[in-house]
C-alpha cells in the first residue's frame, strides 16, 4: 500500500507556479529524500502532503484522499519536523513534547501517565531528556530541533516528513537524528519523507532520493541514479566529482569550485 | 557739547513714548480707552455685559449665549472652548473677554498675537463673579454701571441670607450628573450658593470643586436635600435613580430635587434670582407666598 | 518532567479561590467611610445606613469588579493565544474603543422623546449601555471583516486592523470632547477611564451569567489554546483546524469585552497584566491558566476599586487610573525579578 501518492499535482502561489504535475508514489516502511535547490519546491512540497496547502491534484494518504480526513486523523497518521520553530510563549521542553499528545486525549482532560511516559521515551530517543523542564526558547537551535523530533516521535505516527531536520544541527547530532531516524524506519517501519539540502548526508542515509528541479521531479530513484555529475551540473549549476565510498558503497560529492 | 544733554533727552522721551505705545498690558484694556467692539466667549460675560447696559456693544457671542434674547440675535462666534479666530478677528473687537480654565490658553495667547485685546476673568468664586461685573465696567468705561450690579446682587444675597439665618442648615447633596456621579465639591460657587441658601453641601471639604462620588458616601453623609443641576431632561431620573436608598432622608422625605438652571450654573448675574429659587428648594418653609416681600423670617426646621 | 498535573489544578485554583473569597469580604468592608458590621448585619433587611452601604452600595460593585477582573484577564490570555503574541490586550482588537464611542454617542445624542417609552424600573440596562454594546458590535464585525482571508483570521491583520480603528476612534472621541459641554465631558471620562460603580444587581447577575458562560466555554479550549500558540500551521499539524478555532475566539472575546466595555467603560491593563503575572508565576499551559487568571483577575480589580474608592476620599477615582497606576510598576517589579527569560522575549 501506497503510504502517500500524489497524481499530477501542481500548485502556484497568488500568480507564482511552483509545482508543475508532480506524480510521486512512497511505499509504507521507505524513506525517501527530497532534494533540490531554494525555491524549487521540496517545502511547498511537504506543506501539500501535510494538508496545510491544497494543490491542484489528488493527493492521497493510505489510498484515501487527504480532504477525506479531519485534522485529528491527520494528525495521528503523520508527525511534522518543520524548518525553524518558533514559539512566542514561554513553555517548557517537555510541555511541547506532551503536546504531541493532544489527539490521544480527551481535550478536558490532562494527560495520562501513559502520555508521560511516550513523551518520556521519545525525549530519550532525541537525548533531549536532559533539558527536559528548561524553556524552549532557552535551548540551541540543534537542542530546539531534537525537541521538535522528539513532539514529532510522540505523535507515534506512521509516517514522518521532516523539512531540513538538520539545518542547525551540529555534527554529532547530525549524525544522531539521522541513525535515529534509520533506526525508526527499520525496526518500526515508520514511513519517513525528509526535505535535505545535504547531498552527502542523503546519499548516505536515505535508500531513495528524488531530485526536484523548477517545480518538476528531474529523477527519482537510488542515490547511484540520482547523485551523477551530471544532474548535479544540471539542477544546482555545480560542478562535483562523485566518488564511491568503498565502506558504505555510496556516492559522496566533491565539490571543484570553479576557482583554485 | 552743549546740544549733547538735549539729544539724550530727546531720545529718553522717544524711548519712554515706544513703551508706552508699543507694548500695552494685554490683560487690561484701560490704558488704552474704553471699548467699543467686544466678544463675549462666555454665556455668563454676555449675561453680565447686558445686565450692565452694553449689551450693544457686543459685535460677537458664542453659540450658547441664549439670554437675554438679544443675545441670541448676535453675530456668533463658536463654541466657548474652541472659538473661530477668524469669526472673531473679522468683527474687529477692541476686546474679547473669557473665562479662566473655559478658554485654552494657546488660542488665548494666539488672539493676543493677532492683535487682539483679550482679558480673561476668573469665575470661580462668588467674590469673583462680583468682582467681574466691576472690571468689565470699568473696561467698558462705566464703573458705577458695576458698583450699582454688585450692590443689587448683594441685596438679593442678603434677602435670602435673612431668611434662612435662623433655621438649622440643611444637609444637601448637589450632582451634576448620575452615571457617573459628578458632584459639586468645596471651592466652587455652587458650594458657597448651597452655603447661602441654608444648606451644608455634604461634600465641602472635597478640595475638588467637582468630584465623583461613590454611593456609600451619599448614604454615609445622608444628607436632607439632593438637587440634580445637570442638563439632563428626565426631570424623573434623580428621583429614581436615588429611590433604592431608603435611608437617606432625601429619599424617604422625597426631597430628590431636579433644578437645571442657568441662574445658578452660570457664573452670571443671574445669580441672585438663582439663589433665591435656591433656598426655596433647600428651606420651603421660609418662603411662604404672602411673604415673599417682607422678608419674614422663619423659626425652626 | 515537570508538567501540568491534577495536584497542581487542584492546589492553583483552590488557593486563589479562597484568596478570591477574602478579597471579596474585605473589600466589602473596606471603603471611604467607616460602618458598623455587626449593626449592618442585624438590620441587613431593613434600610438603616449601614446595611444599606454594605448591601447596596458596596456588595454589588464588589461583585462586579470580580466578573470583569476575571472576564478581561481570561480575554487577555485567548488574545494572547490569538494573536499568538504576548503583548495582546483586550483594548488592541477595536471593540473596547467601538464600545466607548457607542457609550459616548449614546450619551450625547440620547433621544429623549425615547424616554416615555424606555421609562420603567429597568435599572442600569438602559439605552447607553445598549449602544455602546452595537457599538462594540459594529468594530468587531469591521475587524473581522478585514483580517478574514480564506476562512482564516491572520493575527497581522486583526492587529493592524484593530490598532487603526482604534485610532480612527480615538480621534472621533477627541473631536467629540471638543464639542461637548462640561457635563457629558464628564460623561466621556466614565467611558475612558472606567468606573464600576452600581447598584443594580440584575446588572451585576447579567454580566456574571454572561461572562462565566463564555469563561467556561473558553476553558473548555485550554488545549487547543496550548496548541495554536505553536503557530497555525503546528497546530494544523498537532490535530487543530485554526480558521474555526480562531473565528469562534475572536467572537466570543468580542462579545464579552463588549458586553464589559458596555458597563463599566474602558478598564484596561487588567487584561494585559494578569496573563503574564500568572504565566510567570504558573507557566503556560492554558487549562490552567485560564481559571487562573479568571481568578487573579478578579482579585485585582476588586482591590483597583477599593483603592479607587479610598485613595483620594472623599471623591472616587476612575478606576483604570488604578489599575495602570498600580499595576504597572507592580508587573515592572515582577519582570525584573523573574528576569526576561519566562517570558520567551
Amino acid at each position: 500500500m501506497n503510504a502517500i501518492h500524489a497524481e499530477n499535482l501542481s500548485f502556484s502561489y497568488q500568480d507564482r507556479p511552483v509545482l508543475h504535475g508532480i506524480s510521486l508514489s512512497v511505499s509504507c516502511g521507505e524513506m525517501v529524500g527530497i532534494l533540490g535547490p531554494n525555491g524549487s519546491g521540496k517545502t511547498t512540497l511537504l506543506k501539500i502532503f501535510s494538508g496545510i496547502l491544497r494543490g491542484i491534484g489528488e493527493v492521497r494518504l493510505k489510498n484515501k484522499n487527504i480532504e477525506k480526513y479531519n485534522r485529528p486523523e491527520l494528525s495521528r497518521l503523520f508527525a511534522v519536523v518543520q524548518q525553524e520553530p518558533r514559539v512566542n510563549f514561554p513553555y517548557s521542553a517537555a510541555e511541547i513534547v506532551l503536546m504531541g499528545r493532544a489527539t490521544y486525549h480527551s481535550p478536558l482532560a490532562l494527560e495520562t501517565l501513559h502520555d508521560l511516559e511516550i513523551a518520556r521515551t521519545s525525549m530519550d530517543r532525541t537525548d533531549s531528556l536532559g533539558f527536559a523542564n528548561r524553556y524552549l526558547h532557552e535551548l540551541s537551535g540543534g537542542e530546539k530541533q531534537r525537541v521538535m523530533i522528539a513532539r514529532a516521535l510522540a505523535q507515534e505516527p506512521e509516517i514522518l516528513l521532516l523539512d531540513e531536520p538538520s539545518a542547525f544541527l551540529d555534527l554529532k547530532h547530525q549524525i544522531q537524528i539521522f541513525e535515529l531516524l534509520l533506526r525508526l524506519n527499520r525496526e518500526r517501519g515508520l514511513t519517513i519523507v525528509a526535505a535535505l539540502h545535504d547531498l552527502n548526508v542523503a546519499a548516505l542515509f536515505f535508500p531513495r532520493l528524488v531530485m526536484l528541479c523548477n517545480g518538476r521531479i528531474h529523477r527519482d530513484g537510488a542515490p547511484s541514479d540520482v547523485l551523477t555529475e551530471k544532474t548535479i551540473q544540471d539542477v544546482y549549476g555545480v560542478r562535483v566529482r562523485i566518488e564511491y565510498d568503498s565502506a558504505t558503497k555510496k556516492p559522496q560529492l566533491f565539490i571543484r569550485p570553479s576557482l583554485s | 557739547m552743549i546740544r549733547r544733554p538735549r539729544l539724550f533727552a530727546l531720545y529718553f522721551r522717544l524711548i519712554g513714548l515706544f513703551f508706552f505705545i508699543a507694548l500695552p498690558s494685554s490683560s487690561d484694556a484701560a490704558s488704552v480707552g474704553f471699548s467699543r467692539r467686544i466678544v463675549s466667549l462666555a454665556p455668563s460675560l454676555t449675561e453680565t455685559v447686558f445686565a450692565l447696559g452694553f449689551g450693544d456693544r457686543l459685535v460677537g457671542v458664542t453659540n450658547h449665549c441664549d439670554y437675554p434674547a438679544e443675545a441670541k440675535n448676535l453675530p456668533k462666534v463658536g463654541d466657548f472652548m474652541s472659538p473661530s479666530l477668524e469669526v472673531i478677528a473679522a468683527q474687529r473687537p477692541d476686546l474679547v473677554i473669557g473665562v479662566v480654565g473655559a478658554i485654552d490658553p494657546a488660542k488665548a495667547r494666539e488672539m493676543e498675537r493677532l492683535g487682539l485685546n483679550v482679558a480673561l476673568l476668573s469665575l470661580s468664586t462668588v467674590s469673583e463673579i462680583l468682582s467681574s461685573f466691576k472690571r468689565i465696567a470699568a473696561l467698558l468705561g462705566d464703573a458705577e454701571a458695576g458698583e450699582r450690579l454688585v450692590r443689587k446682587l448683594t441685596l438679593q444675597f442678603d434677602k435670602v441670607t435673612n431668611r434662612v439665618a435662623h433655621t438649622p442648615r440643611r444637609s444637601t447633596l448637589m450632582v451634576v450628573g448620575l452615571r457617573p456621579l459628578v458632584a459639586v465639591g468645596g471651592k466652587n460657587f455652587l458650594d458657597e450658593l448651597i452655603t447661602l441658601a441654608g444648606g451644608a453641601n455634604i461634600a465641602r471639604n472635597a478640595p475638588q470643586p467637582w468630584l465623583n462620588l461613590p454611593d456609600e458616601y451619599v448614604v454615609a453623609k445622608a444628607p436632607q436635600i439632593i438637587i440634580e443641576a445637570g442638563m439632563g431632561s428626565d426631570t424623573a431620573a434623580p428621583a429614581r435613580h436615588w429611590s433604592d436608598l431608603k435611608s437617606i432622608p432625601a429619599v424617604k422625605e422625597r426631597r430628590v430635587y431636579t433644578y437645571n438652571s442657568d441662574k445658578i450654573l452660570r457664573p452670571g448675574p443671574r445669580i441672585g434670582d438663582g439663589l433665591e429659587e435656591l433656598a426655596r428648594l433647600i428651606h420651603p418653609e421660609c418662603f411662604d407666598r404672602a411673604d415673599s416681600a417682607k422678608g419674614t423670617r422663619c423659626e425652626g426646621a | 518532567m515537570k508538567v501540568l498535573d491534577r495536584k497542581k489544578m487542584i492546589l492553583v485554583n483552590s488557593a486563589l479561590l479562597i484568596l478570591l473569597v477574602l478579597s471579596a469580604a474585605a473589600c466589602t468592608l473596606l471603603g471611604p467611610v467607616r460602618i458598623d458590621l455587626s449593626e449592618a448585619l442585624k438590620n441587613i433587611f431593613s434600610s438603616t445606613a449601614d446595611a444599606e452601604i454594605l448591601l447596596r452600595a458596596r456588595l454589588p460593585r464588589v461583585l462586579l469588579g470580580i466578573a470583569i477582573g476575571g472576564g478581561m484577564a481570561v480575554c487577555g490570555v485567548v488574545l494572547q493565544a490569538l494573536l499568538a503574541n504576548p503583548l495582546a490586550c483586550p483594548q488592541m482588537l477595536g471593540v473596547s474603543g467601538g464600545a466607548s464611542l457607542g457609550g459616548i454617542l449614546g450619551l450625547i445624542f440620547f433621544p429623549n422623546w425615547l424616554l416615555p417609552l424606555a421609562g420603567g424600573r429597568l435599572g442600569e440596562i438602559s439605552w447607553i449601555p445598549l449602544a455602546a454594546f452595537l457599538g462594540a458590535l459594529f468594530s468587531m464585525v469591521l475587524v473581522y471583516r478585514f483580517s478574514l482571508f480564506h476562512g482564516r483570521l491572520h493575527p497581522y491583520h486583526i492587529l493592524l486592523s484593530g490598532v487603526i480603528l482604534n485610532s480612527f476612534i480615538a480621534a472621533v472621541i477627541m473631536f467629540l470632547n471638543s464639542i461637548v459641554d462640561f457635563y457629558q465631558a464628564q460623561g466621556l471620562l466614565f467611558w475612558l477611564m472606567g468606573s464600576l460603580s452600581t447598584r443594580a444587581y440584575v446588572t451585576v447577575g447579567f454580566i456574571w451569567f454572561y461572562i462565566l458562560l463564555g469563561f467556561l466555554w473558553l476553558w473548555s479550549k485550554g488545549l487547543a489554546l496550548n496548541l495554536i500558540t505553536l503557530g497555525e500551521d503546528a497546530a494544523m499539524h498537532l490535530g487543530v483546524e485554526p480558521g474555526a478555532l480562531q473565528r469562534q475566539i475572536f467572537i466570543a472575546s468580542s462579545l464579552m469585552i463588549g458586553a464589559m466595555v458596555s458597563v463599566s467603560g474602558m478598564i484596561g491593563f487588567v487584561g494585559l497584566m494578569v496573563p503574564h503575572v500568572m504565566r510567570l508565576l504558573i507557566g503556560s499551559d492554558h487549562r490552567l491558566l485560564l481559571p487562573a487568571s479568571f481568578l487573579a483577575g478578579g482579585i485585582f480589580l476588586c482591590w483597583a476599586d477599593t483603592l479607587a474608592r479610598v485613595l483620594l476620599a472623599p471623591a472616587e477615582l476612575p478606576v483604570g487610573i488604578v489599575t495602570a497606576f498600580f499595576g504597572g510598576p507592580f508587573f515592572l517589579f515582577l519582570l525584573y525579578r523573574e528576569g526576561r527569560r519566562s517570558l520567551a522575549l
